[in-house]
């Protein structure tokens, strides 16, 4: 069974070792139109989009798990629940990610390995051990190739499939993969882009890449290796860990505003910094304004673009993009 | 040294020969579907009215939202760095640049001869020249006319909506219900002037204040904008050359 999931907040590693293969679901390239009789204009284009996708019957996968990011996916999960013949989860990640919450999540995790049991699936000690493995791989063979150069292509793909065969994709890319000269680097920040046709924008512009995008690098930047586990309850606590130190988005509140100073800190050694923001996207609006004000102070040019799915033309972002470049060289 | 620079814009294509940086020819066309061939018919004319051979221009320019279709040119360079640059030839102390072209609107902020900072509005029709276009069709007028008959207006009529098409009916709406016309058309200056204000706010506007791009020649839309701004705004002597004239001095 193919579990969907649309938050890279999701434990994918608990859907694999209970043996299905956790899928993650992107807007597509047809127009929205199934979903608006079902959910209002001024919701984010990914959350209506996604939706549009199932209700066209193009995606595969039976079972969806919504984990607690923005308020629009999360009522997305109803209106999912409702008009699909999906299982719908809700996984509630705490929304203030500190040691106060841990104790909530890791019951959270508990309840969702009961759920995936009633789907038919089982988590054991060893299928837990085996998973948790394999995505640490997944995660540091696609930090090694975004090193060497940004690879949007393969980092959507490997997103959309099962680990084992993202594992193998990513060895192959890595063969392939070659550095780049020196170049102005920009630094994309954002919700989700799955259109990799927008980061080659960038690059026939004459950007080197670096991104903090959801689709991007959030998607892989975690910071707990695996450690020896005895119990599915110990696996349970390290996923905590996991998700709790991963690449902060803006759906989360960190004491020590860990979100901006993850931001600032990617923007160190980049030339400009460029807001992908998609229509709508409260959490990542609300932060802009303080965000560039932040950024501007430490000498970086910001440009906004602003994105609906799916993208109605590529040349308008193009102009803007290559003016940003000729400003920045 | 003769350079061109060629604007291939949405409705006009304009070509600016320059020798040594001083303007010496520019003409200003309409655009075919066919942008290769347009830019050649607006370089062509424009040879031909300084009297210089295609093979003494040294260095080709291409901008515009068409620079990608000039095969031609040497160098592209995007209307945005464009406009900055002709802007700043024509009247050098420009900060901001407003433009409003046929089918967008853009605002640039200039520092130190550079630019800094830039927004543009493509993806709808309200503060473009299209919005003028449509409102002109509206009251049977003709665009070129819009700008003299707003300067006989006494008041403005509000014009609330953003949308082209529903300013549009309540244009038509004003209409019926007995406004003048001369009423109306001021309100319309004013709906394009506060749109165009609220996309500039988002970077920092310092004077001079510099408006190109065709709808600069129209007077009542340059008063509308200097009462938006609360600013003086300039207007170079020809409005519709300056990304054509900034991408010639980008050789």
């Amino acid at each position: 069974m193919n579990v969907g999931y649309l938050c890279t907040y999701t434990p994918k590693e608990l859907i694999d070792a209970a043996g299905f293969t956790p899928i993650r679901i992107f807007a597509g390239d047809a127009q929205i139109s199934l979903a608006t009789a079902h959910i209002q204009s001024y919701a984010c284009s990914q959350a209506r989009g996604s939706f549009e996708r199932a209700l066209r019957g193009e995606l595969d996968v039976q079972a969806v798990v919504f984990t607690r990011c923005c308020d629009t996916l999360m009522r997305l999960a109803d209106i999912w629940e409702r008009n699909t013949e999906m299982k719908v989860y809700n996984l509630e990640f705490p929304t203030r990610v500190e040691e106060k919450s841990k104790e909530f999540y890791f019951n959270e995790l508990k309840d969702f390995v009961k759920v995936l049991e009633e789907w038919g699936g089982e988590v054991t000690l060893e299928s837990l051990k085996e998973s948790f493995s394999l995505y640490y791989e997944l995660e540091e063979k696609l930090k090694k190739l975004f090193s060497i150069k940004p690879d949007y292509d393969t980092a959507k793909k490997v997103q959309e499939m099962n680990v084992r065969d993202a594992i193998k994709l990513v060895d192959e890319r890595l063969r392939e993969a070659e550095g780049e000269d020196k170049k102005p680097r920009v630094l994309i920040t954002g919700s989700v882009c799955p259109f990799v046709e927008v980061y080659k924008l960038f690059e026939d512009a004459g950007f080197a890449l670096k991104d903090d995008i959801c689709t991007g690098t959030r998607f892989f930047t975690f910071n707990t290796p695996p450690r020896d586990i005895g119990s599915v309850d110990e696996g349970l606590r390290f996923l905590v860990e996991k998700y709790f130190d991963k690449a902060p988005c803006p759906t989360k509140h960190f004491p020590k505003d860990d979100r901006f100073n993850y931001v600032l800190e990617l923007a160190k050694d980049c030339d400009g910094v460029v807001f992908l923001l998609l229509k709508f996207c409260e959490p990542h609006f609300y932060d802009y304004p303080q965000l560039k004000e932040r950024l501007e102070e430490m000498g970086k040019k910001v440009l906004l673009l602003e994105l609906e799915f799916p993208i109605a033309s590529y040349e308008q972002l193009r102009t803007r993009i290559e003016a940003f470049y000729e400003v920045i060289a | 040294m003769i350079t061109a620079g060629i604007d291939i814009g949405s409705l006009t294509a304009k070509c600016a020969l320059m020798r040594d940086g001083e303007l010496i020819a520019y003409k200003v066309i309409k655009v075919s579907p066919n942008l290769e061939e347009t830019a050649r018919k607006v370089f062509q004319e424009t040879l031909k009215a300084a009297g210089i051979k295609e093979e003494e221009v040294e260095k080709i320019i291409a901008t515009g939202y068409g620079r990608n279709k000039v095969g031609f040119a040497d160098k592209r360079v995007t209307e945005i760095s464009c406009h900055a640059k002709g802007a700043l030839y024509f009247i050098p102390t420009t900060r901001t640049v407003v433009d409003i072209g046929g089918q967008d609107s853009k605002v640039i902020a200039i520092e130190n001869g550079k630019v800094a900072e830039f927004v543009m509005n493509d993806k709808c029709a309200a503060g473009t020249g299209r919005f003028l276009e449509v409102m002109a069709a509206a009251l049977n007028l003709k665009v070129e006319e819009l700008g003299e008959v707003a300067e006989k207006a006494k008041r403005a009529t509000k014009i609330s909506s953003t949308c082209t098409v529903f300013a549009e009916s309540e244009v038509i709406s004003h209409l019926a219900s007995g406004e003048k016309v001369e009423d109306i058309v001021a309100g319309i200056h004013e709906a394009i002037a506060s749109r165009i204000a609220a996309m500039a706010r988002r970077v920092k506007i310092e004077p001079d204040i510099v408006l190109t791009g065709g709808v600069a020649k129209n007077r009542a839309m340059k008063k509308a904008l200097e009462k938006e701004f609360g600013m003086e705004i300039k207007t170079p002597p020809e409005p519709q050359i300056v990304g054509a004239v900034g991408a010639a001095l980008f050789a």
